[in-house]
């Protein structure tokens, strides 16, 4: 059996389809965050996919692009995750239920 | 040849039009520029000189858009592509420009009293507020779909922090990390659906996008319309469309009111900017698949954003709802995708910015110290303690209800034009029963703020940045709304196009 | 179909009656606090500037002119076919004057207790409100005039009304909102179809628009039914007028006669500029629509109005009748007709207007308006009695008053188009004679007892208010001719309009063409003025009324 190009895209949506649902359905914000990076980096792989397929350069370099961002989406998350937790430690996503209308 | 060796032919530098990213290179580079010499002299700088030196530089990103204008609307040169073929300066990107400078402006002038009020005084607000706005200037100039999302990234990831800025306030923290959470995934789908644009049309040019599908049958769309599907969502999260919505109204009540002023003005126009450019215009030759979906969502926004704004009690909360309703009168513009839609969404984003920094400007000095008295019943007596304040917001409300003479009714008039242009009749009544929902919620306020008494009399301090703001967007919002010609051929000459270098 | 003569006015007066109160209540509102007590007669004085370039238009205004007269054009948004557009025809013409007179008058006449300066210049921005509908020859700038008129009123009624003025002034703002938001798609779409049709650029211009008629007939009966909406709110016509009593009843007495004299013109008069002159083929088609709830408003607003306990709910519902005869007379679709409901709404606005005043001068004094509590009023207040009598049987109909003429020629009208319902809305008349005469003899008539005993007469101010009233009433009842005179040729043109443009149309005459026109009323005034001379028990007067 050969692995064409529609494995890897198959393989992206799963990904990005876990990543999605977990975030969704996970408390835990590190997790959360953790679900963020399965996202992208199923697009990651969708990107490298297409670009082989196509031969097209810009697939690839399209990923340096959201690893970089990806990379920066971290480091604030983490900021903001560490300045909630000064204030209270062990907070799930359920604690953080001030807002409502 | 030892040269030949190391510097092939093959690498190509593109030419870069220097000159016309006099905005984005005044805006990214006067935030670095201030963040080292705050953090190298800070201590010897008075306090209130980083808000006016943002505000300073917001300004100077406008002057500077303004032979860009000069160059895209002369007859002869015309747009053109600043870097190669993924920076595009038009008419359409330059209005967004300058929208986007001003906002910062007045969300700086806001910030000077807001933050030392709250003693959260310090360069680092309006460094983000410089970088997020790059960020936005990026997505109203990108012509490429990754340089669109860097744009929206280097945006979202400043706002992020801004939503959290108030680091003693609890909701501030809640409203960053929703805001941070939703906007990461929205993020993620709008990318998944670069990609999957890309693997269907072999492009991330937008350019490049539009030729092919001008030139080309696909027969199997399948991949095209999922990707416009995930570029929906993701562009729906940003400009808070209906069901996308959700984070909107926390992230408004927890955020430091300026930077929700902000959010609710720069940061929705670069959404629309981005909106606009890729279905309007690249897609626009797939018009009839993706118009549908835009029906539904902006049926949806109008009604639900008015319903909900009715029932809240906060004034912060009943704002957001009405922001996601007034979204829903530039969804009506995007989906006319036609010449009068995109100057309608213009012409509506630059009043509705205006208006809603206007308002939250109110907010953020009535809500007092801790930002915390937002509910309608602190409003209560406003007009007899404050009466220009009260009359500034009561001008503010009745625009945002679109009553004549106001620039919010000419916005909203405009919609309706685009809409019943392109045969919408439904969506233009929708739009309209939507507004007088709205209206009741704009009334409770004006009943609180005129007709009921307050025992509540501890002083409301404006400060003069506040002042000044208030002062402008009010007669901005009557001057133009009885005289709205200007902004109306502005938003006219601002038509998008999509060019490549020569 | 002669073109619409448009006659440019040498000096630009309708600006000029539009500005001068804008500008007043930018100059009363700009008052420093200290001189708050100037704000009643600086108002004042921009008022009667208004009123006498109001007048100054009646006397200048050319009697046999069919087409528009005064007007002023201006671009304003060249881009979407927008511009100031403005004038005066002899269906508009009493309406403006109404308007510039009654103002002063009312501004005059009522102290608001509190927050002078806000509400001399809430009132000023409401006249200028109310001017422009009147003059708009323009969609566009119609419908801002048409709805900015809201915002003054809103606060009008809730900060100076009376107890539930909240709830009041809110369903005032948003029942007229949501009539007037389907009205801008309407105005809108109807633009946007015309400029399609008539393959020209888009313009809000009322009479290119009009003498075009470049719209299928069922897109123009769609979007006059979205015009229609909004003026049956205004009006307000039955099923839409719930706004009207709380409004009515809550708002400040000056408020309640502005609403009552003028605003709620404008809803009569956009059935007539914006719905007869625009859409001639769906007036048509729809006029039995519009008959059948006008009858239903005089009747129900009747009988309503007899079962009320407070007096200024009664005035309300009392009012409701009378608009019901304006649109009965509108929609007659004849010169008789609509020059009766033409004269009505003059009339309406003069005799609901001075009731109004009545009424709030007893509740300035007894700071009650139920019925109940008053009683036997005409000891302790003769003259007050003695011109609520004149202004009550004006309101009646009675002959050699002005209700009379314009009463008259409305049924005329209807008789000729629709006999059975005019016979129906004569009842109206009666029942008119009943309710306000029966209201009468509880309020003034029987045993004055407590507070009642020694209310105080009219000050001369309120008199000097009144005097114009009562002039008005007497002089309209026994000359209407320099009025019915002006109105006709407009009214003519706009009857021979419709008669153009829709292929089997013809005026409903009477068939042997006698007993209509206004020769015969002027027989009438003799017995008319005996009628009036021993009005003063209520029996007779009724009679007088019903007949």
């Amino acid at each position: 059996m050969e692995l064409t190009t529609t494995w890897y895209l198959v393989l992206g949506a799963i990904i990005f389809a876990i990543g999605a649902s977990g975030l969704m359905i996970r408390r835990n914000p590190l997790v959360m965050f953790m679900c963020v990076e399965l996202m992208l980096n199923a697009v990651n792989l969708t990107f490298v996919a297409f670009g082989r397929e196509l031969d097209d350069l810009g697939g690839q370099v399209s990923v340096f692009f959201v690893l970089v961002v990806a990379a920066a989406e971290v480091v604030i998350g983490l900021a903001i995750i560490v300045a909630i937790m000064r204030h209270r430690s062990g907070a799930t996503a359920d604690d953080l239920s001030v807002l409502r209308g | 040849m030892f040269f030949a060796q190391v510097a092939p032919d093959s690498i190509v530098t593109p030419d870069i039009a220097w000159t016309a990213l006099v905005p984005h290179l005044v805006l990214a580079g006067g935030a670095i520029l201030m963040l080292m010499v705050w953090s190298l002299a800070g201590r010897w700088l008075p306090r209130w000189l980083p808000s006016m030196v943002t505000a300073a530089v917001g300004l100077g990103a406008a002057i500077g858009s303004i032979h860009l204008w000069r160059r895209v609307t002369d007859a002869d040169r015309g747009p053109f592509s600043a870097v190669a073929d993924s920076v595009g300066i038009d008419g359409f990107s330059v209005f967004l420009t300058v929208v986007i400078s001003l906002t910062v402006v007045f969300a700086a002038l806001l910030a000077d009293g807001y933050l030392r009020r709250e003693r959260l005084d310090g360069p680092e607000y309006h460094v983000l507020l410089l970088l997020s706005a790059a960020g936005g200037v990026t997505m109203a100039t990108a012509n490429d779909l990754i340089v669109l999302f860097l744009g929206l990234e280097i945006l979202s990831l400043a706002v992020y922090v801004l939503a959290g800025y108030h680091n003693r306030r609890a909701q501030s923290q809640e409203a960053a990390i929703k805001y941070f959470v939703l906007g990461a995934f929205s993020s993620a789908f709008l990318l998944y659906g670069i990609a999957l644009t890309y693997g269907a049309t072999g492009s991330t040019n937008l350019v490049d996008i539009n030729a092919y599908l001008r030139s080309t049958v696909l027969v199997d769309d399948g991949l095209l319309l999922a990707g416009f599907a995930l570029l929906l969502v993701g562009l729906g999260f940003k400009v808070s469309a209906v069901p996308f919505h959700t984070w909107t109204p926390d992230v408004y009540q927890g955020s430091p009111t300026p930077v929700v002023a902000f959010m609710a003005s720069g940061v929705k126009a670069a959404g629309f900017a981005a909106l606009l450019r890729v279905f309007v215009v690249t897609f626009g030759t797939y018009a009839d698949d993706w118009k549908p979906i835009l029906y539904a969502l902006a049926v949806a926004t109008l009604l639900v954003g008015a319903i909900l704004a009715v029932v809240q009690n906060d004034v912060k909360r009943m704002l957001a709802y009405s922001s996601i309703s007034h979204a829903g009168f530039m969804l009506i513009g995007v989906h006319a995708a036609s010449a009068d839609g995109t100057a309608s969404v213009l012409y509506y984003l630059a009043v509705y910015s205006v208006l809603v920094i206007g308002s939250f400007a109110v907010v953020g000095v009535v809500s007092g110290t801790g930002d915390g008295a937002t509910t309608v019943g602190d409003f209560a007596g406003l007009g007899a303690r404050r009466p220009w304040l009260a009359f500034a917001f009561t001008v503010f409300l009745l625009a945002q209800a679109g009553v004549p003479l106001t620039t919010g009714f000419f916005a909203k008039f405009y919609a309706i034009t685009a809409a019943v242009d392109g045969r919408s009749w439904a969506l233009a009544i929708v739009a309209m029963l939507s507004a007088v929902i709205a209206a009741y919620l704009y009334l409770r306020i004006m009943i609180a703020m005129w007709l009921e008494g307050s025992d509540d009399d501890a002083p409301i301090r404006v400060p003069v940045g506040t002042v000044v703001v208030l002062g402008v967007a009010a007669a901005f919002t009557i001057g133009f709304g009885i005289f709205p010609e200007p902004i109306v051929d502005l938003a006219r000459d601002a038509t998008p196009a999509l060019v490549n270098s020569p | 179909m002669p073109p619409v003569l448009l006659a440019e006015a040498s000096f630009p007066v309708i600006p000029a009656m539009v500005l001068t109160p804008l500008v007043g209540a930018v100059a009363v509102a700009l008052l420093p606090r200290g001189r708050a007590r100037m704000a009643q007669p600086l108002a004042v004085l921009f008022a009667v500037v208004t009123g006498a370039i109001s007048v100054w238009i009646l006397g200048d205004f050319d009697t046999a002119d069919a087409g528009f007269q005064f007007v002023s054009e201006q671009g304003w948004v060249d881009a979407l076919g927008i511009s100031w557009f403005a004038g005066i025809d002899g269906i508009s013409l009493f309406l403006v004057v109404l308007s510039g007179l009654l103002f002063p008058l009312a501004m005059v006449a009522v102290d608001p207790g509190h927050d002078h300066k806000a509400y001399f210049a809430w009132l000023l921005v409401l006249e200028a409100g109310c001017i422009g509908v009147f003059v708009a020859l323009d969609l566009f700038m119609f419908f801002v005039f048409f709805e900015i008129v809201l915002v003054p009123m809103y606060f009008l009624i809730g900060k100076w009304g009376h107890e539930d003025r909240e709830y009041a002034a809110t369903k005032f703002f948003l029942y007229t909102m949501f009539g007037s938001a389907l009205m801008l798609v309407g105005i809108v779409s109807l633009v946007v179809l015309h400029a399609q049709g008539a393959d020209v650029d888009l313009t809000f211009n009322l009479v290119e628009i009009a003498e075009t008629q470049a719209l299928a007939t069922n897109s123009a009966r769609l979007i006059w039914a979205t015009f229609a909406l909004a003026f049956a709110v205004k009006v307000p016509m039955f099923p839409v007028h719930t706004w009207l009593p709380d409004a009515h009843t809550e708002a400040p007495t000056a408020g309640s006669v502005i609403l009552a004299g003028v605003m709620l013109k404008m809803g009569t008069y956009g059935f007539l500029r914006f719905g007869l002159y625009l859409f001639p083929e769906a007036s048509t088609t729809f006029a039995p629509l519009m008959i059948t709830l006008g009858t239903i408003g005089i009747v129900y607003g009747a009988v309503v109005a007899t079962m009320q306990r407070d007096l200024k709910r009664l005035v309300a519902y009392s009012s409701i009748a009378h608009l019901g005869f304006i649109v009965l007379g509108t929609f007659a679709l004849n010169t008789e007709g609509i020059d009766g409901g033409l004269l009505q709404m003059v009339n309406h606005g003069i005799s609901t207007g001075a009731l109004f005043l009545l009424v709030g001068f007893i509740y300035e004094r007894r700071h009650t308006r139920e019925i109940s509590e008053l009683g036997g009023l005409q000891k302790s207040a003769p003259l007050l009695a003695g011109v609520f009598v004149l202004v009550m049987l004006s309101s009646i109909g009675l002959p050699g008053l002005n209700g009379f003429v314009g009463e008259f020629l409305v049924l005329v009208g209807a008789f000729n188009a629709h006999r059975w319902w005019a016979v129906i809305a004569a009842t109206g008349v009666i029942l008119a004679a009943l309710y306000l005469l029966w209201a009468y003899q509880r309020v003034f008539h029987g045993r004055a007892d407590g507070e009642n005993e020694t209310m105080p007469d009219l000050r001369f101010k309120e008199g000097l208010v009144l005097a114009p009233f009562v002039v008005a009433i007497v002089f309209l009842g026994v000359y209407p001719k320099p009025v019915i005179e002006r109105m006709e040729p407009a009214v003519d043109r706009l009857v021979a309009h419709i008669e153009t443009f829709v292929d089997d149309f013809d005026e409903p005459v009477a068939d042997d063409g006698a007993g209509t026109g206004f020769d015969d009323i002027e027989v009438e005034e003799h017995d008319a003025e005996e009628g009036a001379a021993d009005a003063g028990t209520p029996t007779e007067a009724a009679e007088g009324g019903a007949d």
